[in-house]
C-alpha cells in the first residue's frame, strides 16, 4: 500500500512516499518555483522506488495556506492524478499538521510577508474557530507557535481513518481574500 | 502515416479550455469554460481570481474534454499546453496539469506559445499557405509578422505601447460599457457616424502600431465635453475610434502586401472576432488579389484547439519540453 505525500504550500516543495503505514522516502527542496521542480522530483520519487503513478492507493495533499501560487501546483497535481488514476484523495491544511505535535489546545501561525495565518485547534486538533490572516501590526499573541516542524508519521496517522474528497471538489484553502473581493 | 491525437490545455487568461486535435486540424472535442461573467463584476480579468477559477475547473474540463471525445488519455499520443504570454498564475494551472498528464501516461509534452496558437487557428478549418502575412491583434499584441513556413516567423512590426484590444477596453470604460468592452465598443459603433477628428496612431513609414495616443484623445476629449457639461455621443465616439484603430491596422497590411507580394492574410487574436476589422481585411484583400483567412468566432477567442493545432508541428519536428516548462507573462514569437 503506497501513499504519495505532496507539499507545496511555501518554500519547501516536499514529496513523500509512505509504504504499509512507514515512511519510506522524503524529498525535499528549497525554491520559490516549485512550478520547475515538483513533476521532476515526483518522477524522481516513483523511479527511486521503481513505482508507477498507478502503484500508488491514495494521495495526502497539503491544501495550504501559504503561497497562492504554490499551493495550487500540489492541489492540481493530486488532482489530476487522483481524478484520472481514480486514486483517493484526502487533504489537511499545514496548520493541522502543525497542532498534531500538541496534545494541549494550541494556536498555530505560518509567517508570511506582511503577516500570519493561524489556526486555534483544541486538545484533540480540531479546529475551534476559522482559520484567520493577521497583519504584522495586529499579532499581538505571543502564544502562537511557530516554525514547527510536522512530524509526516503523525500526519498519516491522523488522516488514516479520515474519508477521501471527490477530486473535482479538491482545492486550496487560501484563507486570505482577494484584494477586489474584500467588500463582497 | 499513423493519426496524431493531442490533448491541448490552455488557461492564459479568463478561460479554462482543453481539446482533443486529430493531426492539428480535426477537433475531435473542445471544451470552453468561460469566467467571464465573474470577473465582469470587477470591471476586467482579476488575475488571481482566474488562478483559482482554472484550479477548481482543471478536472472537469478534462473529464468533459474526454467524454466529448469518447476517448481515454491513453489513446492520446502528446499533451500540448500553452506556455506564454499570458497571466502566470493562470498559466500554471494547465502546464502543472499538462506535465502531471505527461508523466503518469508517458507522453510526451509540448509548449505552445498562445499567440503562434491563435495563428494556428486558421489552420483549422483552413489550410495555412506559406509564405503568409500574419497580423495578430489580441489584448495584449499588435503585432505584424511573415510566416515563411511552419513556425518560420519575420517580424515586420508591433505596438509600441498598448494592444488594439486593450485600447477597445479602455474607451469601453471611458464611456461607460460593460467589460467585455471590446464586443461592446462595436456593437456601439454600428450605431454612430464618425463625427469626432481623432489623430492618426503612427504616421511614420514603420509597420509599428501605437494606440496609447489615440486612448489618450478619447480620455481628453470626454473629460473636456464634462467639465464644459456638454453631452457626448457615445456611439459617433465608438464609431470615430473604431475608425481610425482598424484603418491603422488596414495600413499597414497594404503596405506590407505592397512591399513583400505576398498573397496571404491570415488575422489571429481575439480582435479578429471583430466584424468591422474582418470587411476592412477583405477589402485590402481583394485589393492585392489576396486570400484571407480568418478564424470561425470560436476559434478567434481563447481555447484549446488551437493550441493543439499549433502542437502538431512541433509535433512532427519532436520539439517536445521537460518537466521544468514553466509560464511566462511574455514571450516573443520570434
Amino acid at each position: 500500500m503506497y501513499t504519495l505525500y505532496i507539499d507545496t504550500h511555501f518554500v519547501n516543495l516536499v514529496l513523500a512516499l509512505f509504504k504499509d503505514g512507514k515512511l519510506i522516502e522524503k524529498e525535499v527542496v528549497e525554491s520559490n518555483k516549485h512550478s520547475e521542480y515538483t513533476i521532476s522530483l515526483l518522477e524522481k520519487l516513483l523511479d527511486n522506488n521503481n513505482l508507477k503513478v498507478d502503484n500508488l492507493n491514495s494521495i495526502l495533499v497539503i491544501n495550504g495556506p501559504g503561497s497562492f501560487t504554490g499551493v495550487r501546483i500540489g492541489i492540481v497535481v493530486a488532482k489530476i492524478i487522483a481524478f484520472t488514476k481514480n486514486i483517493p484523495v484526502k487533504t489537511l491544511s499545514y496548520l493541522e499538521a502543525m497542532a498534531l505535535n500538541f496534545d494541549c489546545p494550541v494556536l498555530v501561525g505560518i509567517r508570511d510577508r506582511n503577516g500570519m495565518f493561524v489556526g486555534n485547534f483544541n486538545a484533540n486538533h480540531e479546529l475551534v474557530e476559522d482559520y484567520v490572516y493577521m497583519d504584522n501590526k495586529h499579532i499581538n499573541n505571543k502564544d502562537i507557535k511557530e516554525d514547527i516542524e510536522i512530524d509526516l508519521m503523525k500526519v498519516y496517522e491522523y488522516m488514516k481513518d479520515k474519508d477521501a474528497i471527490n477530486p473535482h471538489l479538491l482545492k486550496p484553502l487560501y484563507v486570505k481574500k482577494i484584494e477586489v473581493m474584500k467588500n463582497d | 502515416m499513423k493519426d496524431v491525437y493531442i490533448l491541448a490545455i490552455e488557461s492564459s487568461c479568463d478561460e479554462t479550455s482543453m481539446a482533443i486535435v486529430k493531426n492539428g486540424k480535426e477537433v475531435i472535442s473542445l471544451v470552453i469554460n468561460t469566467q467571464m461573467d465573474i470577473h465582469a463584476l470587477y470591471g476586467g480579468v482579476v488575475p488571481e481570481l482566474a488562478s483559482r477559477m482554472h484550479t477548481e475547473a482543471i478536472t472537469l474540463v478534462l473529464e468533459e474534454t474526454l467524454k466529448k471525445a469518447s476517448m481515454k488519455i491513453e489513446e492520446i499520443d502528446a499533451i500540448a499546453v500553452s506556455y506564454a504570454p499570458g497571466l502566470t498564475g493562470s498559466l500554471i494551472v494547465g502546464i502543472e496539469a499538462a506535465k502531471t498528464l505527461a508523466l503518469i501516461y508517458d507522453k510526451p509534452l509540448i509548449a505552445v506559445n498562445h499567440l503562434i496558437g491563435h495563428i494556428y487557428a486558421n489552420n483549422i478549418e483552413n489550410d495555412m499557405k506559406f509564405p503568409l502575412l500574419a497580423l495578430i491583434v489580441s489584448g495584449g499584441h499588435t503585432e505584424l509578422v511573415i510566416m515563411e513556413d511552419d513556425y518560420k516567423f519575420k517580424k515586420l512590426g508591433e505596438t509600441l505601447d498598448d494592444a488594439i484590444g486593450e485600447a477597445y477596453d479602455k474607451v469601453a470604460r471611458v464611456i461607460g460599457l460593460k467589460y467585455p468592452g471590446g464586443p461592446n465598443v462595436e456593437r456601439l459603433a454600428l450605431e454612430g457616424n464618425h463625427s469626432y477628428n481623432l489623430p492618426r496612431p503612427v504616421m511614420d513609414d514603420s509597420y509599428n502600431f501605437s494606440y496609447s495616443g489615440l486612448k489618450s484623445a478619447i480620455i481628453n476629449l470626454t473629460h473636456n465635453a464634462k467639465q464644459k457639461g456638454e453631452e457626448i455621443n457615445k456611439a459617433d465616439l465608438a464609431r470615430s475610434f473604431q475608425d481610425v484603430a482598424i484603418d491603422e491596422l488596414v495600413r499597414k497590411v497594404d503596405k506590407a502586401f505592397r512591399e513583400t507580394n505576398i498573397k496571404r492574410l491570415v488575422v489571429a487574436g481575439g480582435v479578429s472576432a471583430n466584424k468591422y476589422l474582418k470587411e476592412q481585411m477583405d477589402i485590402v484583400c481583394q485589393k492585392y488579389d489576396a486570400e484571407l483567412l480568418v478564424p470561425r468566432l470560436l476559434y478567434c477567442t481563447d481555447n484549446a484547439a488551437m493550441i493543439g493545432a499549433a502542437a502538431y508541428p512541433l509535433y512532427l519536428q519532436k520539439s517536445f519540453s521537460d518537466f521544468k516548462l514553466n509560464a511566462y507573462s511574455h514571450a516573443d514569437i520570434c
